[in-house]
Formats: C-alpha cells, structure tokens, sequence
C-alpha cells in the first residue's frame, strides 16, 4: 500500500469520525454467534398503571421475512359434551404457494394424531400466527427465547407447537392466568416442541401482562413416561412496570410462594437439577433463564447484536442509567418508566432503529447518501425491516370487552406501515389481510400494499420517510386521538344492544382498513413519481427544471476517498 | 363396520405387520466402533440422535456436514474444528479409539431443513451430492451405514420433497434402517428395505432408540 492511500485510509477513518459526530468502540461487524438466541420477533409490555390510559399492552414484532402473513377471525362456539378438538402441528415458517391454498386451511392437513376433550364454549378471536385477541380481551406477543440443546424436542412425541398452544388458549381463556394455565398444562399433559423451542409468550388481560416462558424437555419424552413434557414459568410484570423480551428469557429467580406474580410447571427446578443445568447445592438460586435459556453478553460485547433489552429500557427509563456494558442477564425483569406510555409510544418503540445510540445502524457512511437504515444491518434493532406484521394489542378496563380489547395491526416494516385497529368485539376481519404471500405480487392482499410503499422509500429514505411520516401522522396518529370519539359511540349501541357494537366496529374497522390500504397504495405511486430516477418531480408544479434529493457532501467526500483507496498500487 | 369387513382389515393389518415384522426379523446387525454421526439434510434430528446416543452411553464423534476425506481421516476428522456453518463434536474415548481410527460405522439422522442447509452453507442438489460421496465412501471401505428417521410424518412431505430427497440419498443405501412409526406410515421405508433387502426396525418414540443402539453396537 502506498503512501497516499494510507494517508487517505487515515483521512477516511478520521471522516467516518467527524461524520457519526460520535464513533463507540462498540460498534463493529458481528457477534460471536454462540451468543446469539436469535434473530426474530420483539416483545414489548406494558402494565395498566404504566399506561396513560390504564390498558394494559403487549407487542408482537413478527419478524421473520419468509413467513406467512396472513389472518383469520375464528368465530365464538358451543361445543356438544363429548366432542373433542383436534390438535395440529402449526409451523411458524411453513408457506405454500397461493395456488395451493392458504396456509389456515392448509395447516389441518398436519393433523398430529392427538383429539383432546372440547370444552363446553369456546370464544371468538382473531389470529395470525399466534392467537392475539380473544373476545374476552386475551391478548398475546410473542419471542423465540431458545433453549439448551438438550432440551429440544422435534420428535412427533412432541404434540404441541407454540402456535398451536396460543390458539387453544385464546379459545379457552377468560384471563392471562387462565390462558397460562391453559397452555401450561396442555404443553405438560401432551408435549411441547417439535417445530419450536423455548419461547415467550407476553399474556395480558385488562388487568394484568404476564411473561411467560415455556421449553421442550428434550427429544427422549413419551407421554407414557408420567413427565412434564414441557417445562414453564410465568412472572407478572407489576402494574406500573414495563417490560420486553427481544428473544431472551426474562424470567430469573422465581417464588412461586408469590402466587399474585410467579406460576410454574412442577417441574421447574427438578428438571434442572435432572439435566445437570442447575445446581441446588452450588448456593445460588435457582434461575429460569440461567438453567434453560442462557445468553452471555451484553450490548456492548456483542457489537449490538444483542442491544434491543438495553435499547428498550434506555428508551423507557433514561434516569435509570442503564449501561451497554451490562451483561444482559443482569439487565432487570421490569422497569418503572420516567412517564407513562401511550399507545403513540408503544407505536414509536416498534419503530426503533437505536438512531444516536452507540449501535446506530446510519452513523458515518453506514446508511449511504439518503441514510437508509436497512443498508447496513450489523446492529439488531427492534425494526429491522424483518416483520411480517406487528401487534399491539390493548386490553381496557372499564369497556365491555368487545370495545375495549383492540389488536393494532401493522403490515411488513413498520418504519413505512400503520398500524390498523381490530376490535375483540369485531366478527369479520378484512378480506385483503387474510390473503398473500411473499413470492406472488398481489393488489389483493394489504401486505403488499405496504411493501409497494416501503419499496419505493428505499430509494431516497432520508427524504421519503417524511412523506410516509406525514401519512401516519394523518392515518394514524388522529385515529388514536379519535378513539374516545369511537369507544362513546361503540357504548351507546353496546348499551342497546351487544350485537349492534359489535356491527358498529366490524364496520367502522373494515373501512378504515380499506381507507389505509388506499392511501398506502396510492403513496407508492405518488413516490414512485416523486422520485423517479432520483430526480424530484413535484406533481403539483410540473415544472421543467426538476430538483434532486441533496446529496450530503460528506458522501461525495467518502466516494472519492474510496476512489483512492482503491487505485491500483504503482510499482 | 360390518365384521367380515373388520377381519378383512385385520387380516390385512395383520399380513403388513406381519412383513414389517419380517423384514425387522432379518435379526438386527451388529456393528463395531468407532461411530460418527451426521445429517442428511441438516434438521435438527441429528442433535436428537446424539442425545440417544448419550444416554446409550455409546461414544461417537458428530460432524454436521462431513466430506469423503474428512470421514477418511477417521476418529478426530483430522482435527478439525468448528467454525461457522461447521460443527464437530466428540464424545469417542481416545484410549479406545486414538485419533485417525477408521471409523466402523457411520449414522445418518435424516430430516431436509432449508434453515440448516442454508445455516450451512449448502443447497439441496449439494447437501444430496455431498451425501453420495460420503456413502460411496463408506461402501467402499465396508464402513457401517445406519439410517435413522424420527421426524415423523409432519415432516416427511410429498414424493420429490426436500426430505423425501433425503431419505433417497441415504436409505437405500443403508446396512440398516431405523425408523419411528410415524415415519412410516406410508410405508416407504418398508419398501425401500423390502427392495433393498435390509433390516429394518420401526420404534414408538425415539426413546426406543437407546435400546435398538445398544443392541447393534455393544
């Protein structure tokens, strides 16, 4: 290498500097990826008196990127005494191509073999992959947590998978404890695993959110054995507290004497002692999340791999100084946050990208001229342009159920979506969110309606996210502040009749989805035109000479070092 | 059901058990050590055939994704160690079975997973080429072939599927075949031993696994 081009890489690296305005050490190109849980889904929860409007909120980020989108409302049923329900095996990343079918009529060709006894009334709800809302306002979010090897059990003696458990429990749950119960005790009776591991669920009700943590016990498991074939915990996260799980256990030392906050399979700790994960005599308690679930390091060690724990609750409650440098197991269950959460801020959080942390995913020349967050990945962020869909779903106190349970829903990469509401109470959900799939464009099915948009603000991100912030503003941000508006009017026919409500709010959800997605549709094409060739055409002036997104300088500057970097060495 | 109707199918039950017993009652071989373990199609089955394995307290050594040489270079695969999309373990005692031992058996756990094939860096038309090579080897050097299928039926898939794949690539070419049930149930595996002419062995769970290890290789 020659003196010029050192001096140059020099320059460059003092340019990356100034440019970031701050560079942390942190911040490299990957974590060793023993440390890693995994790479999916982000839960958030929220208790009621951490709310500003006392609902109690999970979250979903249901990041995959190939996985199956599309949702289903499963009507209320009386079920004859004797009949029995057939269980499944539901892969969270199993697809099939439209022309085959849709993946919730397909999935019952997987039948497991196993019937359990029906109960007398199952409830109505609306679900994705997992089961979200039911109609008595139990709500679900979920995250892969993993497990110790030994503990997976992808043996077909393994009868329950996760999916499969959120769906029986929103059936059959009128509270988060019951639907924790309800999944414990199915997962323990028939095993749990197969095409999952260790995963968390976030259960909520009006009243409380609970974490709840479940494990395959391993692959040599029969039912016959008289054993567990699951392993469970449950902690409730205290009303005024906030919470997450960005794919690992929450749940540490438990005190099932503390019948109001912890719950847990039998098995809890003797299976831990069984598979040589837990020492009883090594003079430290017992640990959920050391025994089954571990994952060393901490934000900072990891290069941001593993930063969404201390992003979040960096974000929730700046005063309590939480440090990157903390090993993340240390990181506490639940937060206190410095003010109470809206659902705004709940929307705000499943759009974090870290911007100004230390693992900001744009600093220096990361995010190419328009800054786009997606260019450079090597820090995981809550919105890593992965979801399928997110969720909030939120659990209200004080409303009939039907009014008071909502499930948010956002298509594809939240950053460029918005989030729609769903009523507990609705009885159809809109058709266009139960078709689709990732290799076949479709006007069809809302996800593309989002993705079409979010395509086109790749292009020139830092200029065109303002044009998808201002349609959230106006799609979504004045629906919420309409809601008081829309729940008065929901209660006044509740109050004359149920069954008008619930008319009332299918109707009043299925338009403004249909509004949202048209709008969606329509900001695609005006993007498209907008900044076609990267170029700036304004529609309204039409004018000759046309403008061009600024190119920051310092980009020109970083292009023509890299120019010199890469000149051939002279001889 | 009318019962000359239900003795018909007992009858008929009975005569395909009564072959699956047959072929079973080829009497299990016997197999000697070293072992290595492997995949064939990178599920996660092969982490549950290790677990059997333990609590067999059969040693073994474990590679993912092994090529010829590296199966050539018998216990200790030549000291290689893992890196990404590459795993070794080994449980094989050293005293017993120093490194370089040629192995004297080798265990496929057969179950297609694009998420472990990609993880590995290998497509479906590489991880069945690599799978050829590594059983020509052992054919060559009279090395043990033992196929096992515990992932049920869920996760076989129709003819031409990745899984049914791998379960060409390797069964008929095993010197025994290990299966659950509910792998089964088509009969595939049946008439992949009946034409091939090779032992097979049908268990409930994979728990029935242990018992079936200890017979063939202590």
């Amino acid at each position: 290498m020659n003196i010029r081009r050192l001096i140059t890489l020099g320059g460059m690296l003092v340019l990356a500097v100034v440019l970031a305005g701050h560079m942390s050490t942190a911040v490299g190109e990957s974590a060793p990826a023993d440390v890693i849980a995994g790479e999916g889904c982000t839960s958030i929860l929220v208790g009621k008196d951490a709310s500003t409007d006392g609902s109690v909120m999970t979250t979903h980020t249901c990041d995959c990127g190939t996985c199956d989108w599309t949702w289903r409302h499963v009507p209320a049923a009386d079920h004859k005494p004797g009949s029995t329900r057939k269980v499944y095996h539901i892969s969270q990343y199993k697809t099939w191509p439209p022309s085959e079918g849709l993946k919730w009529d397909l999935y019952k060709n997987d039948f497991t073999g196993l019937e359990i006894p029906q109960v007398a009334h199952t409830y109505a709800y609306h679900h994705g992959m997992f089961g979200y809302m039911n109609e008595k306002q139990v709500s679900i979010g979920e995250s892969t947590i993993g497990c110790q090897r030994k503990m997976q059990n992808p043996t077909p003696a393994a009868k329950l998978d996760l999916s499969m458990l959120t769906l029986l429990g929103v059936e059959r749950a009128a509270t988060a404890r019951e639907a924790i119960q309800i999944m414990g005790s199915l997962a323990e009776k028939h095993g749990y695993g197969f095409h999952d591991d260790g995963e968390m669920l976030a259960v909520a009700d009006p009243n409380e959110a609970w974490i709840f943590e479940i494990c395959p016990v391993g692959p040599l498991w029969t039912p016959e054995s008289g054993k567990p074939g699951a392993v469970w915990a449950a902690q409730r996260v205290p009303d005024d507290h906030v919470s997450v799980c960005p794919n690992e256990s929450r749940i540490g030392e438990i005190d099932l004497a503390n019948k109001d906050f912890f719950m847990a399979s039998p098995n809890v700790v003797s299976l831990a002692v069984d598979m040589g994960y837990y020492d009883p005599q090594g003079g430290k308690p017992f640990s959920f999340k050391r025994a089954y679930s571990p994952v060393e390091g901490s934000a900072a060690s990891t290069n941001g791999r593993i930063q969404r724990l201390w992003r979040f609750f960096d974000l929730v409650a700046p005063s309590g100084k939480f440090k990157p440098e903390t090993p993340n197991m240390d990181l506490p269950f639940s937060v206190k946050p410095d003010k109470k959460i809206s659902i705004l801020d709940v929307m705000t959080m499943t759009r974090d990208r870290s911007y100004g942390t230390p693992f900001d995913p744009v600093q220096g020349i990361r995010g190419g001229p328009f800054k786009n967050p997606n260019y450079y990945r090597g820090t995981r962020v809550i919105d890593h342009g992965l979801a399928e869909y997110s969720t909030i779903t939120q659990s209200r106190a004080g409303l009939p159920d039907a009014i008071g349970g909502i499930v948010w829903i956002a298509f594809g990469s939240q950053d460029t979506s918005c989030y729609m509401p769903l009523y507990a109470g609705m009885t159809e959900i809109p058709k266009s969110f139960m078709v689709g799939d990732h290799w076949t464009f479709s006007r069809d099915s809302v996800r593309w309606a989002f993705d079409y948009t979010d395509f086109h603000v790749q292009v020139a991100y830092s200029e065109a996210i303002k044009d998808i912030q201002a349609a959230q503003a106006k799609y979504e941000t004045e629906l919420v502040n309409r809601l008081p508006e829309i729940d008065a009017e929901a209660l006044a026919h509740y109050k004359k009749k149920p069954a008008k409500a619930a008319e009332f709010l299918t109707a009043f959800a299925l338009n403004n989805a249909t509004t949202v997605t048209n709008a969606w549709w329509k900001l695609g094409d005006d993007l498209l035109v907008k900044y076609n060739r990267l170029y700036l055409y304004d529609a309204e002036k039409r004018g000759f000479s046309r403008g061009q997104p600024a190119i920051p300088d310092w980009w020109k500057r970083a292009a023509r070092a890299f120019d010199i970097l890469m000149e051939p060495d002279k001889k | 059901m009318m019962i000359h109707r239900r003795i018909s199918l007992s009858f008929c039950a009975a005569a395909v058990l009564g072959l699956a017993v047959l072929i079973a009652g080829q009497a299990l071989p016997k197999a000697g050590l070293p072992i290595l373990t492997t995949s064939a199609g990178q599920s996660t089955d092969v982490t549950t055939l290790n677990i059997v394995l333990d609590e067999a307290a059969i040693a073994y050594d474990y590679c993912d994704v092994p090529t010829p040489e590296m199966v050539a270079d018998g216990v200790g695969l030549g000291g290689r160690e893992s890196g990404p999309g590459f795993h070794v373990e080994s449980t094989t005692d050293p005293d017993k079975h120093p490194a370089g031992t040629p192995y004297k058996a080798v265990i496929f756990a057969i179950g297609a997973s694009l998420k472990g094939m990609g993880a590995s860096g290998l497509t479906l038309d590489s991880e069945e080429a690599r799978l050829k090579k590594v059983i020509d080897l052992c054919k060559k050097n009279k090395i043990f072939v033992m196929a096992v299928h515990i992932g049920g039926e869920s996760k076989r898939g129709p003819a031409g599927s990745d899984n049914e794949r791998m379960i060409d690539a390797v069964a008929p070419f095993a010197d025994a075949i290990i299966v659950t049930k509910d792998s089964n149930k088509d009969g595939r595996f049946t008439k992949i031993a009946e034409a091939r002419k090779i032992p097979l062995t049908e268990v409930e769970y994979a728990l029935g696994l242990v018992d079936i290890m200890k017979q063939v290789f202590q």
